[in-house]
């Protein structure tokens, strides 16, 4: 039973060691590595400047994000990246046959619930990469691999806050 | 030699296209490693699958040692990689704030669209929910801007901080990752996993 | 599960690979060459191709334009640089070239510094010395001050039946000598001759050292 389970992904040291290469690869052709949180903040800002132009010029957030980026927005590396992220999953995905229209849950919880909590997970993600600099991508996993003092923070701040409120959230998931 | 684009080998353009397939290789492993999956992801922090912390850690230390070797055949110049800027408050209340996000939504950014991609609908709203943490935090800024802003440490080495060498720091993550690995292996016998 | 596949296990295989390198590269000092030094085939090859010259021409249309990215070295004694010098240029004798002082004109992304002695020997010995550190943006006046004199301050005009290129440079070092103080001056001086536009090359061609972007902001 259990072999049968572990067959279904890829073993998670030699996923580990595949991950390290792309970071390796990042770092090697670019000088930068993954992030996720950045392609999010670049489409925010494009958005802004489309919908509300006047107010993109006013706002502080978007008034320092073009002091520091020049051009589109959305040509920048990380969109470039991440749109290669849902290639690539997607790409996987058909590869070992797991394209579901699918609510993962705890048989505990209903599919509503989940979807709520998956909203207000997502907002606070939103709103902490934003202060982290990054997300687990950008800042835990690039900055250890560089070994950034900031990116060793954030990595234990996740992870630590996570287990620490993992009882209270136990219902969604076991 | 590397980083390719910061020494010009490669132009402005052939950079952003190789980040679309920086970004396949990455989506496709995120997603062969089984991060696609929301109760996989969020098993770490009950105990019945480590896969988070297999995978990541893997990856960490890998990437770790393979630019501390390239910089060793002086294939790289770490000075030139990007170092993550070090805000102390702004990185810790914000990994406070991705924590709980993380425990509530079974996701973080990267994983979200992998699982998007492959039709998990709990990612896709998690990226709703994305959005809509960004553009909050984009509203508010001048409220939290000065929190955002404080404790800038620039953007030291870990190794730096501890004033001990790079490759001394690598060996005690590696120890502490192996040792990791091994309580995860422990922890996955002791707590009952089903099929999901 | 028996023994055997325990032993086997990716993760034990792992765990001694990254523990072995890690050891490794705990032991070993770091690599403080610092890799973007140039080995001498490659500086060979430079001066071969001789990349590292600008025409005077070039400097002379930067000068008149006053290129805020030009940045002007005289190598030679501060005796002589007093006595003459061009138009915004630093006295950096060669003797003192590695004096720290001057570290920060060197080491910056900005400006291209081109060197000038009364030749063009001391200049290219000073160029090939930078750029075995490292620095860039740093290029060698063609043919020095003698050959400077000769080219823009008094040009002698080519024969009437020269190709139209020679004429049209003609014009141009004409102009550009007087507008720079030299031959004879006129009220038209200021303006040199458009025909003979010098490729001037841009602060980015020059290599300049980026700063790397990254991050998720």
């Amino acid at each position: 039973m259990s072999e049968i389970k572990k067959s279904k992904y890829m073993n998670p040291y030699i996923a580990g060691v595949l991950l390290g290469l792309v970071v390796i690869a990042a770092n090697f052709i670019s000088g930068r590595s993954v992030g996720a949180s950045g392609a999010i903040k670049s489409a925010i800002v494009a958005s802004v400047e489309t919908v509300a132009p006047a107010h993109a010029e006013n706002a502080l957030f978007y008034k320092e994000f073009t002091q520091g980026h020049s051009g589109n927005p959305l040509n920048s590396w990380l969109v470039y990246q991440m749109l290669g992220v849902l290639v690539g999953g997607f790409l996987s995905g058909v590869v070992s046959k797991r394209l579901t229209w699918k609510v993962e849950h705890s048989p505990k919880i209903q599919s509503r619930t989940r979807l709520i909590f998956a909203l207000a997970g997502g907002v606070l993600f939103g709103i902490g990469s934003q202060f982290g600099r990054g997300c687990t991508s950008g800042s835990a996993l690039s900055g250890m691999a560089v070994l950034s003092l900031g990116g060793f923070i954030s990595m234990m701040a996740i992870f630590g806050t996570a287990f620490a409120l993992a009882y209270a959230f136990r219902k969604l998931w076991i | 030699m590397g980083p390719l684009v910061v020494n010009e080998i490669i132009s402005e353009n052939t950079n952003l296209l190789l980040a679309f397939f920086i970004g396949i290789a990455f989506g496709f492993v995120l997603e062969q490693g089984g991060f696609s999956s929301s109760r996989k992801l969020a098993g770490v922090f009950y105990g019945y699958d480590a896969v988070v912390l297999k995978v990541f850690f893997t990856g960490a230390i890998t990437a770790m040692l393979g630019l501390l070797f390239l910089s060793l055949f002086g294939w790289i110049d770490l000075g030139l990689v990007y170092v993550n800027e070090t805000f102390i408050w702004s990185a810790i209340i914000g990994g406070v704030i991705m924590g709980a996000g993380f425990i509530m939504g079974g996701y973080c950014p990267g994983t979200s669209f992998c699982g998007a991609a492959i039709g998990k609908i709990d990612a896709m709203i998690f990226i709703v929910g994305l959005f809509l943490g960004v553009f909050i935090f984009a509203e508010g800024y001048p409220l939290w801007e000065g929190l955002y802003k404080a404790g800038f440490m620039g953007s030291p080495r870990i190794s730096e901080f501890f004033n001990i060498s790079e490759g001394l720091f690598a060996l005690f993550v590696v120890i502490a990752a192996v040792l990791m690995f091994w309580g995860a292996e422990w922890a996955e016998k002791k707590f009952p996993r089903e099929e999901y | 599960m028996n023994m055997k596949q325990i032993t086997l296990s990716p993760r034990m295989t792992l765990t001694a690979v990254l523990l072995l390198l890690a050891v490794i590269i705990a032991a070993v000092p770091k690599n403080t060459t610092t890799p973007y030094k140039l080995s001498a085939t490659q500086i060979l090859d430079e001066l071969k191709s001789g990349t590292q010259y600008l025409e005077p021409e070039q400097i002379a249309q930067m000068l008149v334009e006053k290129d805020p990215y030009l940045q002007l070295i005289d190598i030679r004694s501060l005796n002589e640089f007093e006595k003459f010098s061009l138009q915004g240029a630093v006295n950096i004798p060669l003797d003192n070239l590695l004096s720290p002082d001057f570290v920060e004109t060197f080491d910056q992304d900005t400006k291209i510094n081109v060197f000038y002695g009364n030749g063009t020997t001391q200049a290219n010995e000073a160029w090939m010395l930078l750029r075995q550190l490292g620095y860039k943006n740093i290029y060698v006046l063609r043919g020095g001050l003698n050959y400077w004199a000769e080219a823009i301050l008094n040009p002698t005009a080519p024969p009437s039946t020269s190709p139209n290129d020679d004429l049209a440079r003609y014009d141009f070092r004409r102009g550009a000598g007087q507008a720079l103080g030299g031959g004879e001056m006129s009220s038209t001086a200021s303006k040199p001759a458009a025909g003979a536009k010098a490729k001037v090359p841009g602060p980015a061609p020059a290599g300049k050292k980026k700063k790397v972007a990254g991050g998720c902001s």
